[in-house]
């Protein structure tokens, strides 16, 4: 199974999410908070958004500075920083394996912060370590079971999970 | 949440740039708003053309369509399906190979509709004027019925069991309804002989094609029931479901309109072999229905409100996550 950036995201925040996703079982497509993130998408980020794909991976910004290839990606808040570091390592891990050598940054607009994200050996390490335990995930045969966190209160799956009752 | 559409007149639906015209022979040209429509229900003489059914296809609307003078359900257009799991479709069509799983999930089924028309019995038990010791009885019937069924190892048997209850629960008909207009006297489909059948037919079609609806918006593919078999030929799956909410949606639905006078003799046609509703009879019972669809309770596992048809949905999912191995399927249960 290709692993994708919005594996990780989901990585540290549920397991079963990404369970679910990897056997291509959406979300509930009416769901008002995916309507609301879509809005989001669309409309406040579209002025300053210049998305750069490459291969499988998508990201917001590139610029150089000097020899240095930094990438940003625009968060809408730091809530799920884990999530957002390690995407974004993804990315560099990514771009490294095309022959660039570049650096992230964090971006939250509405909170006015930025944060660094470099690749190293180590940071390296930890990703293979995400990225095979989601290929783990992905191969059990049964989803692992819901557990209520604050997260599900937003969650599109989140009648999927609790429907019982 | 989206609205469901209900076309009674004759007329001609027809795409008009990226939206869904209806012309109507009564009302005129009508706007169809696409993007809040969950799904269209026919009654009248639509002619519909090709392009407009792309157009329903491509904004996922399933289309149910009825004869206009008889108000017989015909068939649905059940638009290419947008939401494919193959890890779903397997995981279902395993649990109908393998007869054991194939029983067990019939059984949960049959333990829902009994169970559910338990509730509508325990609800008018004391309401009703005569017939308590009667109703008392049957409910304890059911109770030894829903015991038993753990032994049922043939979906014959568990088809016989709900035959049996079913029978019984009609038999109280009367004492809950006490309207000599409209008697039960027996259970006739095709067609229907009186106007109590015709209620319960028109009824039950609209249940099966509610949840036919509610199915496509899950990744469960509606050829593949449980309970009823497949042949792949005609929809199962919302046969199989609807056993479990026609007793609080259909036939709740039909005490309250008749004990409210809402309907009455009037409101039946008489054909050469068939006893029917009459346009305005079916337009009084699907308002009514659509208010109940939308009317909300408190949901446990959620904590927050869902609206009636959202339970259907809900109950697809539990049967989803049975399929997917992860919960044993218990069926909804009503509480009140
Ligand atoms: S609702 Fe909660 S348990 Fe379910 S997928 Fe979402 S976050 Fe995970």
């Amino acid at each position: 199974m290709a692993v994708t950036a919005t594996h990780i995201w989901y990585y540290f925040i549920c397991k079963r999410e990404v369970w679910l996703l990897s056997r291509g079982i959406a979300a509930d497509q009416e769901d008002e908070n995916l309507d609301l993130g879509r809005f989001i998408d669309r409309n406040t980020y579209q002025k300053n958004k210049k998305e750069i794909v490459a291969g499988n991976i998508k990201v917001d910004r590139v610029r150089k500075e000097g020899e240095e290839v930094v990438v940003g990606e625009v968060k809408k808040s730091s809530r799920f920083k884990e999530s957002s570091r390690y995407q974004l390592l993804f990315y560099l891990d990514s771009l490294r394996q095309m022959g660039i050598e570049a650096r992230g940054e964090l971006l939250f607009p509405q909170e006015k912060k930025r944060e660094k994200v470099e690749w190293t050996e180590e940071k390296k390490k930890e990703l293979d370590k995400v990225v095979e335990d989601i290929r783990k995930i992905a191969k059990k045969p049964v989803p692992p079971a819901p557990k209520k966190i604050n997260f599900c209160k937003k969650c599109a799956y989140r009648e999927y999970c609790w429907a019982e009752g | 949440m989206k609205k469901t559409l209900y076309i009674f007149q004759k007329g001609r639906l027809r795409r008009k740039d990226n939206s869904l015209l209806f012309e109507g022979e009564e009302t005129g040209k009508k706007f169809i708003p696409v993007e809040d429509t969950n799904d269209l229900y026919l009654f009248g003489e639509v002619d519909i053309s090709k392009s407009s059914m792309e157009f329903l296809s491509q904004k996922e609307i399933c289309v149910h369509y009825f004869n206009q003078y008889y108000g017989y359900y015909m068939g649905t257009f059940y638009p290419r399906e947008h939401l494919n799991s193959g890890h779903v479709i397997l995981k279902q069509a395993e649990h109908y190979i393998d007869y054991e799983k194939r029983v067990d999930l019939a059984r949960q089924i049959i333990f829902g509709s009994i169970s559910q028309m338990t509730q509508v019995l325990n609800y008018y038990k004391n309401r009703i004027v005569s017939g308590a010791d009667e109703i008392t009885a049957v409910i304890d019937d059911f109770k030894k019925q829903l015991e038993n069924l753990d032994q049922a190892k043939e979906i014959e048997e568990l088809m016989a069991e709900e035959g049996h209850a079913r029978e019984k629960y009609y038999s109280l008909f009367d004492y809950i309804i006490q309207n000599k207009d409209f008697p039960f006297e027996k259970r006739t489909k095709r067609p229907p002989l009186n106007r109590l059948n015709a209620l319960i037919s028109f009824g039950n079609s609209l249940c099966y094609t509610i949840v036919l609806s509610e199915t496509y918006k899950t990744y469960l593919d509606p050829r593949i029931g449980f309970l009823h078999s497949t042949n792949f030929r005609r929809f199962s799956l919302n046969l199989d479901v609807a056993e479990i909410f026609k007793p609080i949606i259909v036939d709740r639905l039909i005490f309250s309109l008749l004990n409210r006078k809402q309907l009455n003799k009037k409101h039946f046609d008489k054909h050469t072999n068939a006893i029917l509703l009459s346009e305005e009879g079916r337009k009084i019972f699907i308002r009514e229905l659509d208010e109940r669809l939308k009317q909300t309770k408190k949901h446990r596992g959620l904590g927050r409100n869902v609206s009636n048809r959202r339970l259907i949905r809900l109950e697809l999912y539990k049967i989803q996550k049975h399929l997917l191995e992860e919960k044993e399927y218990k069926p909804y249960k009503a509480q009140w």
